[in-house]
């Protein structure tokens, strides 16, 4: 195993982003594996869908907030409500572009989110967070 | 104006009355009579009148009684009030509950009461005209809000994924593969995304209303610090906040002025100045909070100390957006802040601000 940590899932409508932020944490060398998803709903399939395999769930997802359909504090609301084994195992941060105030207010109130991660990504901004929470 | 699309409600328990009124103006209005106040309300349900004429003096329910039991389900219409003899007590009663707009004695003078509906029918219209454009307004400052919302986004959003690209060509070690072009790019990028988020913040300032919460100056100048002090990390800050006690403002306003003083204190500093000094000093009171922000940095000149705070100054020497400060003044302004500045090249420069606690 090369990296310190193993599973991230990265939530991300826009695929240039998708793109961009998992070249960095695979340059930066923090996860084994990475997951794509272009969606809440791609996401929330995912997870219910390796419910109970252990090795599959991812140990970290960063959210998008501006998504088409689902947005990521309607994925937040969906997610809150999956069984215990996810929520506990998989810790949420959000990474967005945003400015807005309250984008911003809302995803720190929010119980089930971290850190609020600005983009661009800073792969020692992760790493700091990542090191106090996995 | 087509004097006969008003419709006219009169209402008098005596039948002679309604005829009179009915052979008077039925050429001008469109009018509805009704012997009593409950058929009066049986009309209002079916018909929307824009004036209603009653009589004070009516068995069961007055005048004025009826036009208060209406004030809140049809409060549209203009009232006016007959009254057969001077009741001061009535016109007290109908002007304080009722919501009349004028009273007429009895026997009416024709012209006088084709003038009242006249002018009853006006304010009629200037209530409606003036709630439409209220609405309008409403939906123009929300389209305005989204705009901006979206723009912060959907215009910020890909030049962060640019932003993104030059940090990966940095991680993989080809920043100085093609000569400086991607430092270029980098310098044309920050420029690009600072001019967005100074527009954003001046525009919030202008639209968004005061709320006031808790702020924990702490926690904020510590926020502030790390986000802006990334690009140079030489620099020595000397923070000294004193808060006993809670202090409520404007979060959002209070982190544009603090972080916009702070950013400068960072930027304008002398390059050669191997001791690169920045103190914040925050008191909490009961009252207000006394912040300083002092920098040792190139200072103001005494010609330019004036004119800081205007939009779009920017000195020669320094490559500012001439924003920052502006967008500091204006920020205060809106939660009645104060601000000064003392500036000289030896000792750098100083300002000063108080902000009231609203708590």
């Amino acid at each position: 195993m090369l990296s310190k940590y193993k599973r991230v899932m990265l939530i991300d409508d826009n695929e240039v982003d998708l793109k961009i932020n998992s070249k960095i944490i695979t340059i930066s060398k923090l996860f084994d594996e990475i997951i794509l998803c272009q969606s809440g709903e791609e996401a929330l399939n995912y997870l219910n869908r390796n419910l109970r395999e252990e090795d599959k769930l991812p140990d970290f997802i960063l959210l998008d907030i501006q998504m088409p359909e689902m947005d990521g504090f309607e994925f937040l609301e969906i997610f809150k409500r999956l069984p215990s084994p996810i929520t506990e195992k998989c810790i949420v941060a959000i990474l967005s572009s945003t400015l807005d105030f309250g984008d911003i207010k809302k995803a720190e109130a929010n119980p089930h989110v971290i850190r609020l991660f600005k983009k661009p990504l800073f792969p020692k901004e992760l790493e700091e967070v990542l090191a106090k929470y996995l | 104006m087509n004097a006969t699309t008003i419709r006219v409600l009169y209402i008098d328990d005596e039948e002679n009355n309604l005829h009179a009124f009915k052979a008077s103006f039925r050429r001008q209005y469109e009018i509805y009579t009704a012997i009593s106040a409950d058929e009066g309300l049986k009309i209002l349900e079916n018909v929307s009148v824009q004036v209603i004429i009653a009589d004070q003096k009516m068995p069961n329910t007055t005048g004025v009684e009826f036009f208060k039991n209406i004030k809140h389900t049809y409060p549209d219409p203009t009232r006016i009030l007959l009254t057969g003899y001077t009741d001061i007590e009535a016109l007290a009663d109908a002007i304080n509950h009722g919501d009349i707009y004028r009273y007429i004695t009895k026997p009416w003078n024709d012209l006088e009461l084709h003038n009242s509906i006249k002018n009853a029918y006006d304010a009629y219209k200037s209530k409606i005209d003036l709630r439409n454009k209220v609405a309008e307004l409403e939906k123009t400052n929300d389209e305005l809000n989204r705009f901006i919302y979206s723009i912060s986004h959907e215009l910020r959003a890909p030049l962060v994924s640019a932003m993104g690209i030059v940090n990966l060509v940095k991680m993989e070690g080809l920043f100085h593969s093609s000569g400086e072009y991607w430092g270029l790019i980098e310098t044309c990028s920050n420029r690009l995304d600072y001019y967005i988020q100074k527009t954003l913040q001046y525009y919030k300032n202008n639209k968004t209303i005061s709320e006031n919460t808790a702020v924990d100056f702490k926690k904020l100048v510590s926020d502030l610090i790390e986000l802006y002090s990334y690009t140079d990390k030489d620099m020595h800050f000397n923070v000294n906040i004193t808060q006993n006690e809670p202090f409520f403002g404007d979060a959002f306003r209070i982190e544009v002025i603090l972080g916009n003083l702070i950013s400068n204190a960072i930027k304008y500093q002398k390059e050669t100045e191997l001791n690169k000094n920045v103190n914040i000093t925050i008191e909490v009171q009961p009252t207000q909070v006394n912040i300083a922000i002092n920098d040792n940095g190139m200072g103001i000149l005494n010609e330019h100390l004036e004119k800081i705070f205007l939009q779009f100054f920017k000195s020669k020497i320094n490559h500012g957006s001439g924003l920052g400060l502006f967008i500091v003044k204006e920020a205060l302004n809106k939660i009645n802040g104060k601000i000064a500045v003392s500036s000289n090249s030896i000792e750098g420069t100083t300002f000063k601000i108080t902000i009231p606690n609203v708590k």
